[in-house]
């Protein structure tokens, strides 16, 4: 079980973009985090819907954070979606189905975990460990 | 995140045993028709489940299969784990990583695989058969 490749990504541009003071460019993003340019642009485009990114024209443009105090769980609700584990919504014994009982207690877990975790303090640990990105 | 079709299709499986094998072994036939599953599909998650010691497969006319233990002993997570191929949200290759990977890894998804395990520690089948034990809406 794993999140998905736009959900990982996600998580990596948000903390990464959390160390850096200044706006940062797609280009030194995808220096820090391995992704390309080409796909941090289409990552972009929920983050900013979801307000959590904002960004700027210019000389000195980029993305940075658009507030403090976002979450995993931010991030992955606008990269991922809605991220149920099962598509139980299309299924004709959805209220039946024991089996439901198990998927919802899963998804109810990753998102009550993931809304204690913050992206700011992923990004301090990162800075600790003297691997910041843009500081 | 999304769990496979073998995890949904294999939990569905051992329910359906549970509720319908009071008499002996569970023909995949009509685990089939009651489930509205493809039965090719329940063949391949039944080997699965019965390699990974979870059920005995009885041959012969009136054969099927049958848990190996008792519903409460069998726990959900260990199951999900082999139907899954492993429950946990940490990319098995840990070397090629970068270090925001690496802290993403140790300050998230090892700490939410540690919650997961707490939360379905003790989770078994027969739980899951008794009605109604956790609803939340999805």
């Amino acid at each position: 079980m794993k999140l998905s490749t736009k959900g990982r990504y996600s998580l990596q541009t948000l903390v990464h973009l959390a160390t850096c003071k200044e706006n940062c460019s797609i280009r030194k993003i995808s220096e820090a985090t391995g992704i390309s340019s080409g796909y941090l642009e289409q990552l972009m485009i929920p983050l900013r819907r979801a307000q959590l990114v904002v960004a700027e024209r210019g000389v000195n443009g980029g993305y940075r954070l658009a507030r403090s105090g976002i979450t995993c769980h931010d991030v992955l609700v606008a990269s991922e979606g809605d991220f149920h584990p099962a598509p139980c919504k299309e299924c004709e014994k959805n209220g039946l189905c024991k089996t439901h009982q198990i998927w919802s207690l899963l998804q109810h877990t990753v998102i009550e975990f993931a809304k204690d975790v913050y992206i700011e303090d992923l990004a301090s640990h990162l800075v600790e460990s003297g691997t910041g990105g843009g500081i | 995140m999304k769990i496979s079709t073998r995890g949904r299709y294999g939990l569905r499986l051992l329910v359906d045993i549970v509720e319908n094998g009071g008499n002996g072994p569970v023909a995949l036939s009509t685990v089939a028709k009651r489930q509205n599953l493809s039965e090719k599909y329940l063949q391949q998650v039944a080997l699965l489940l019965t390699r990974g010691g979870f059920l005995n497969s009885v041959k012969g006319s009136g054969g099927g299969y049958l848990l190996k233990d008792r519903a409460e002993q069998i726990l959900i997570y260990n199951v999900l784990d082999l139907l899954e191929g492993s429950i946990s949200f940490q990319e098995e290759d840990a070397e090629k990583e970068s270090p925001i990977e690496r802290i993403i890894r140790l300050h998230f998804y090892a700490q939410l695989d540690q919650e997961i395990a707490r939360v379905f520690e003790s989770l078994t089948l027969a739980d899951v058969c008794k009605a109604d034990w956790f609803t939340y809406e999805i």
